[in-house]
């Protein structure tokens, strides 16, 4: 398994070098890829859905931007940590000089992190807190601003009821930083005229659709108003929406990130649902892009990028229609992140593979 | 020629009839109860809403047990629930990428794959005489192999046409629902209505007597790790169709609960008579226990210890000696419903 991802990720590099290569011979070279020649691995602790395969996507597309780098590695721990730590070390040993680690298992894969960086390599997790100290432990950590995700969303659920309402919000597994997080931002925004009617701090979904679908309608049942469902995985509610229809009551207003999937849903739904309003930040697979930028730089003597932290940015609103109305494309596979910088059609060929 | 199998644990003096099998009136019991605790503390719960959206997810829990007490009838455990599920939703989301026109070849594609890995785990276990624990969790890792050639790992969209076959509903009632209710009648018609089902279970009972007889018993306990695979597969069918954008790895969360709904319907670890209706009922209680651990409002972590003290309680059920009124046997039955219970 891992051989043959191996295989498809790398040969999915060589053809993304070769086209940045070839095609973009003059092309300018960023500031963060310097001179010096190094390798560079990718290193997921678990590659299994589709947002990280765009994300694996990104991040090999924003390597390819530097001919500086000679060798791209990808490696999936497949969820176990055991895996993803041996990866790390492996990595480490075959004198890999940077390594872009998504920690999924947190602190858990630090003591790998640090003997990879006590080896020699640049470091650089990210979007998942791992613990440790930068310039001690990895070279540094590219988080991404859950906080704000937060802040958008309240601030967007308290334009569009601005008398307060009942509040429905959805995460991944119990205890997520990221879900803490999400919640202290609207905590921020929302006061007490904002009812949490979900479970503290978050109704635990795992962000597996199966479940997230059970969770919905035992709420829906339980809850006679649900003004906005908040959710920090949207296409993950698309199964689980029309669970509203077998109540016979519109779909509330979703504040949550984006997917094709879920942008199509909105567009074939909208009309015969009256609450159902959209707002979506986008699902950040570009974090990937500034982690690599960071270790492209810190290995190769480039300049370091002046973003520390990767926001995500607002992506649709089908209320003001700024900065983007929903964006649907049917042609392609719904589970594309229109919202990443990789394009619709790569992102296509990308999950397709 | 079959060889000798080892002498069944049980024992002729411990045998005794009651009216009821105790594992059905045991699931029966707890699961109303469970209802009037529903319908008093979170009437939500028991809504036709709630019923509407859950239902079917008790149904696929109710046709992967069904499956799993085939292969727990002939003594042995099914680890690859997890794979078997999981790949027949990559296989049936991948291929037709979105096309209806390519659903049903896709679904068979999928039955001839659960065919194949049924053959596997029986080959195993039932010719090669592996531990079942030990072949099926490797025939898993096998499987979940598949899983990543087929997809990377990530299935894609279900089509519109699966989502209606799985989501849809006749006269009110969830399809799903409907799928679990014909592959509960078929493997009850089987199991107790035909000799190929009396005989699959004469050989889970005493595996050595059904060799004095003559049964085939390699086969009757190969052919249980085929139909178990091609029940995983009903259900990852039913799944895809479901959840809309599933993960590669929706058969996870079904290994525990296969085995749990297998044991709280009454049918002993050790091998023997099996009790669908029991399994598909206990498929049901599980499912509105946490429908009602939501309705409630509990926190996570309550809803885990309130789901393992039932289980715990369910299990701990079973292993309860009753007296031993009756000393002399009563006629054998067929029914599930009236059959005699063994004790050991």
């Amino acid at each position: 398994m891992k051989l043959t991802s191996l295989k498809g990720q790398t040969a999915l590099a060589a053809a993304l070098m070769t086209l940045a290569v070839a095609g973009a011979a003059q092309a300018e070279v960023p500031s963060w890829c310097g001179p010096n020649q190094a390798s560079l691995a990718l290193l997921d602790g678990y590659g299994g859905n589709s947002w990280r395969l765009v994300t694996t996507a990104s991040g090999a597309a924003e390597a390819a931007l530097c001919p500086s780098i000679t060798d791209y590695q990808y490696a999936d721990g497949q969820g176990n940590t055991q895996k993803a730590i041996s990866d790390i070390k492996g990595m480490a040993a075959k004198g890999v000089n940077a390594l872009v680690v998504f920690g999924d298992a947190g602190p858990a894969v630090l003591p790998a992190l640090k003997s990879a960086f006590g080896a020699g390599a640049v470091v650089v997790p990210y979007r998942v807190v791992v613990g440790g100290e930068e310039g001690k432990d990895y070279t540094k950590f590219v988080g991404s601003s859950f906080v704000d995700d937060g802040v958008s969303w309240g601030n967007w659920i308290k334009s569009i009821l601005p008398d307060g309402g009942n509040v429905l919000f959805l995460s991944g597994p119990a205890g997520n930083s990221q879900g803490t997080d999400e919640l202290a931002g609207m905590k921020q925004i929302l006061d007490d005229k904002y009812v949490f009617i979900n479970p503290e701090p978050f109704a635990v979904t795992n962000w597996d659709p199966a479940l997230t679908q059970q969770v919905l309608s035992a709420e829906i049942a339980k809850n006679d108003k649900i003004d906005v469902i908040v959710s920090d995985f949207g296409p993950s509610l698309v199964g689980a929406l029309p669970t509203f229809g077998k109540f016979n009551r519109s779909i509330p207003a979703i504040a949550t990130s984006d997917g094709n999937s879920l942008g199509c849903f909105w567009e074939d739904n909208h009309g015969a649902n009256p609450d159902f309003k959209l707002f979506t930040v986008a699902t950040g697979n570009d974090n990937v892009r500034l982690a690599v930028q960071w270790a492209v730089a810190s290995a190769t003597g480039g300049t370091l990028p002046s973003e520390k932290i990767f926001k995500a940015p607002v992506f649709e609103d089908s209320v003001s229609g700024s900065p983007s109305a929903v964006q649907c494309r049917k042609d392609l596979p719904g589970s594309i992140y229109l919202s990443a910088v990789m394009s619709g059609d790569d992102q296509a060929a990308a999950v397709n593979k | 020629m079959t060889p000798r199998q080892p002498a069944s644990i049980r024992q002729e003096g411990k045998v005794f009839p009651i009216a009821f099998a105790k594992g059905f009136i045991t699931i029966v019991a707890a699961t109303l109860i469970l209802v009037v605790l529903c319908l008093v503390f979170a009437p939500s719960s028991v809504s036709s809403g709630a019923l509407a959206g859950s239902l079917p997810f008790a149904s696929v829990l109710a046709i992967v047990g069904l499956g799993q007490m085939l292969v727990v009838q002939q003594g042995g455990f099914d680890l690859s629930v997890a794979g078997g599920v999981s790949l027949s939703v990559v296989l049936v989301t991948h291929y037709p990428a979105g096309d209806d026109a390519q659903l049903l070849p896709a679904i068979l594609i999928a039955l001839g794959c659960a065919l194949l890995i049924g053959v596997c785990n029986s080959l195993l276990v039932g010719y090669m005489r592996l531990n079942a624990i030990v072949a099926t969790i490797g025939v898993n890792a096998l499987i979940y192999g598949g899983v990543f050639a087929v997809s990377g790992g990530v299935p894609r969209i279900t089509t519109d046409l699966l989502a209606t076959i799985a989501g849809g509903s006749l006269f009110g009632i969830g399809n799903a629902v409907v799928f679990a209710a014909v592959a509960l009648g078929v493997v009850a018609l089987i199991m107790k209505k035909t000799v190929m089902g009396r005989r699959f279970e004469a050989v889970g009972a005493s595996p050595a007597l059904a060799a004095t007889i003559g049964l085939p018993v390699r086969r009757y306990q190969m052919l249980a790790y085929v139909f178990a695979q091609l029940l995983y597969c009903l259900a990852g069918i039913l799944i895809a169709g479901l959840t809309t954008q599933p993960t590669a790895f929706q058969g996870d969360p079904l290994l525990l609960p296969s085995v749990a709904v297998v044991v709280l319907g009454g049918t002993s670890l050790l091998g023997g008579r099996g009790f669908p209706v029991s399994t598909v009922i206990a498929a049901l209680f599980l499912n509105q226990l946490s429908q009602f651990s939501y309705a409630v409002g509990v926190p996570y972590s309550a809803q885990t210890i309130i789901q393992a003290l039932a289980l715990g309680f369910g299990i701990g059920i079973h292993s309860i000696r009753l007296p031993n009124k009756n000393k002399k046997l009563s006629t054998h039955s067929n029914l599930e419903e009236t059959n005699e219970t063994y004790v050991s």
